[in-house]
């Protein structure tokens, strides 16, 4: 019980401070829906060529765009005095860590839901009577990555040149997400794409029930000072 | 804190394990290059595979001993648990390393290219940017008992990563061409193969109870310049 | 013997990469007492509160607070006392209500508005409540910290600066809230730059200087101390650096 209060008092905090300052969301959904065009420039008119590698473009996409959501996780903390400011209170340190994660997963899929159109129209990717798949794989990718992400954030955030550090360490990580989202994107999209989604959607499954669990254990000794 | 001082009756057994890694390279490699027979099909070329296959297996193994440490420092708190984890991230960085330059220049004549997606190869190549983190988190983080805090938990995190890495590329490269299989081998060059493996392990052996020693006495050197 | 002490701490040192912020301190404070800390910046006070808060963990040596050992019982020592930070450690971007509410639901309990606005009256911030406390003056942020803190009914108050930026009647109002903790039974730990009543009426006044702990006594012999011909140059830039100055940023 006191554990979900105290997720839910991060969750509504960084709510209100991110509905208060939302220029940092439009700019980043506008960052991520710009790196689709720029792929377009890239790569060229080539619409059976874009069409086949979409999946993958709009992965790259979300992958930059998550880094600097991932980036800002404990922002308001920083401006408040630091990850202590969590501390005052007596509690399951956890539910911080829940708290961030929640908040991390809905920035990263309110961002996917303006990726996602944006990526169908400029790639002629056809998501008809595919939505549900499509937005369970990307659910699935979005939670692994958010896991990571909310986890190695509070890592680095008092590590020299964190900046660099914070893709250098999650990034290699990422791997299989990575593969994971693409691959099955790709199958359901594509339908000259080999290979099939269930095994893909296992392994999604896999990474995030393996990583929600090592680091909801390992948190607290990130917060130790 | 604990008093970190090298055990004195470590000189004596470390000696021997130093003269002991050295003998069993050097027996290995002459057999490896001079004894075994070439390969039918490779030729010579194959006997890369000698150093290949040990220097992965080291690599693993070291990064297995790295995790070890890791939750062994996270419960106990205890310094010289980080600091074996830490030499041991370096040698497996250095072996990693050498795995994927072996792994390619055998590669060049065998597949043609200096670099393929195999499965093995593409794991060995993740492997070593996650250890490098490992490594760049030591070196940016100042305080000992927050590098050793944070390292830990990269230690434990990466390792965890592994298995799922090796997964994912093998699927991902299964819908293109099949993985590379592993060759039958005659029994001679197995024997040279266990031999070498033998020999790498001792050598790690040797240099992590180095590293280990030279870690304490930077420790105390350290621990001194915060005490004026 | 007396009961335990609420306080015991032996040999604490805490080490920040090179530098040590304390250097094997030994304090020992027993329940209800009002203990002052003094000393110039840097002296290891914030250090000190944080390391008894369960904020920090030690380097070396034992701490024992409340009867729980640090680190195992951190939390437990969390649940019974609390800290004023220097710093405030509030949310800009949310008003002063909010930032209460937030720390309610950290503490794992509901709060009601009744609650709430009995915290912010106390501190005279009411009609300010539900401004965002990005707006606050450096004082009001001081008293939105105080309301925090008095959130939560403790057997161990540590405060950091609890009189930096505030004005007469804020420093009126922490010493009569000090007073009232001190009724209540609480041990309160005050580490300040500025002679206010309260530390002059503390129980111990414990000075330090540069992570150790380099005089104890009560506030009057100080000031005898401070005072007195025989004592020269060492004693007298002591107590300079214990009433000069309210930057608001302790050791």
């Amino acid at each position: 019980m006191e554990v979900w209060l105290r997720t839910w008092a991060i969750l509504w905090k960084d709510i209100l401070i991110e509905v208060r300052t939302k220029g940092t969301f439009n700019a980043m959904a506008f960052f991520a829906a710009l790196i689709l065009f720029i792929f377009s420039f890239a790569i060229g008119p080539d619409f059976d060529l874009l069409r086949r590698i979409a999946a993958g473009l709009l992965w790259v996409g979300i992958t930059f765009t998550g880094l600097l959501a991932l980036a800002r996780t404990y922002h308001s903390e920083e401006l408040a005095g630091g990850l202590e400011a969590l501390l005052l209170y007596p509690g399951e340190p956890r539910a911080i860590f829940l708290g961030k994660l929640v908040g991390n997963l809905a920035v990263l899929l309110l961002v996917e839901v303006i990726l996602y159109p944006v990526a169908a129209v400029l790639f002629h990717m056809d998501l008809t009577g595919k939505i549900l798949p499509v937005a369970g794989i990307a659910f699935l990718g979005t939670l692994g990555f958010s896991v990571i992400g909310t986890f190695y954030a509070a890592l680095t955030l008092h590590l020299r040149a964190r900046e660099v550090m914070l893709p250098l360490l999650v990034l290699p990580l990422l791997v299989p997400v990575l593969l994971g989202a693409v691959s099955a994107t790709a199958a359901l999209v594509d339908p000259a794409a080999a290979g099939g989604v269930a095994g893909w959607v296992r392994l999604l499954i896999a990474f995030d029930v393996l990583y929600f669990v090592v680091c909801t254990w390992t948190f607290p000794v990130l917060l130790e000072r | 804190m604990t008093e970190l001082t090298a055990s004195p009756r470590l000189k004596g057994w470390h000696r021997l394990l130093a003269f002991l890694a050295v003998a069993t390279t050097v027996v290995g490699s002459i057999i490896g290059l001079f004894v075994v027979p070439p390969d039918a099909m490779q030729g010579n070329v194959q006997r890369l595979m000698y150093l290949h296959v040990p220097a992965a297996w080291l690599a693993f193994l070291a990064f297995f001993i790295v995790f070890v440490m890791a939750v062994l420092y996270l419960i106990q708190r205890d310094p010289r648990w980080d600091m074996i984890a830490a030499g041991s991230a370096e040698i497996g960085v250095l072996f990693t390393a050498l795995t994927l330059i072996l792994g390619s220049l055998w590669g060049k004549p065998i597949w043609g290219v200096w670099w393929t997606w195999d499965p093995r190869l593409t794991t060995t190549a993740i492997l070593l940017v996650i250890y490098v983190g490992y490594l760049a988190v030591r070196s940016f983080a100042a305080d000992p008992e927050r590098r050793a805090r944070w390292s830990a938990v990269v230690g434990i995190v990466g390792f965890a990563d592994v298995p799922i890495v090796y997964l994912s590329v093998t699927w991902w490269r299964s819908l293109h061409q099949p993985p590379s299989s592993p060759m039958s081998m005659a029994p001679s060059m197995l024997w040279t193969l266990m031999l070498n493996v033998v020999a790498f392990t001792l050598l790690f052996g040797y240099l992590l109870v180095r590293k280990y020693q030279v870690a304490v006495a930077e420790r105390a050197l350290e621990d001194r310049e915060a005490m004026r | 013997m007396a009961a335990d002490p609420a306080l015991r701490l032996q040999g604490v040192g805490k080490r920040f990469g090179r530098t040590w912020a304390l250097r094997s301190v030994d304090l020992e404070v027993q329940p209800g007492q009002l203990v002052a800390l003094i000393g110039p910046n840097g002296a290891g006070k914030t250090t000190l509160l944080k390391a008894v808060g369960g904020l920090h963990r030690a380097t070396t040596g034992t701490t024992e607070v409340l009867g729980f050992t640090l680190p195992e019982d951190e939390d437990m020592v969390r649940v019974h006392s609390t800290l004023l930070p220097p710093h405030g450690y509030l949310y800009e971007q949310l008003t002063g209500l909010e930032n209460l509410r937030f720390a309610r639901l950290m503490a794992g309990v509901r709060p009601s508005r009744r609650e709430l606005d009995a915290a912010l009256e106390r501190v005279d911030l009411v009609e300010a409540g539900d401004e965002r406390v990005g707006g606050y003056s450096s004082g009001m942020k001081k008293r939105l910290a105080i309301a925090r803190l008095l959130l939560r009914p403790v057997e161990l108050v540590l405060m950091d600066e609890p009189y930096a930026s505030l004005d007469a009647g804020g420093i009126d109002l922490v010493d009569t809230i000090i007073g009232e903790l001190r009724g209540s039974g609480a041990t309160v730990l005050v580490a300040s730059h500025r002679w206010e009543r309260a530390i002059r009426e503390a129980d111990r006044l414990v000075v330090m200087e540069r992570g150790r702990i380099t005089w104890t006594g009560t506030p009057g012999e100080w000031m005898e101390k401070r005072e007195g011909p025989a004592d020269t140059r060492r004693g007298r830039s002591e107590a300079r650096g214990a009433d000069e100055g309210d930057t608001g940023t302790g050791g």
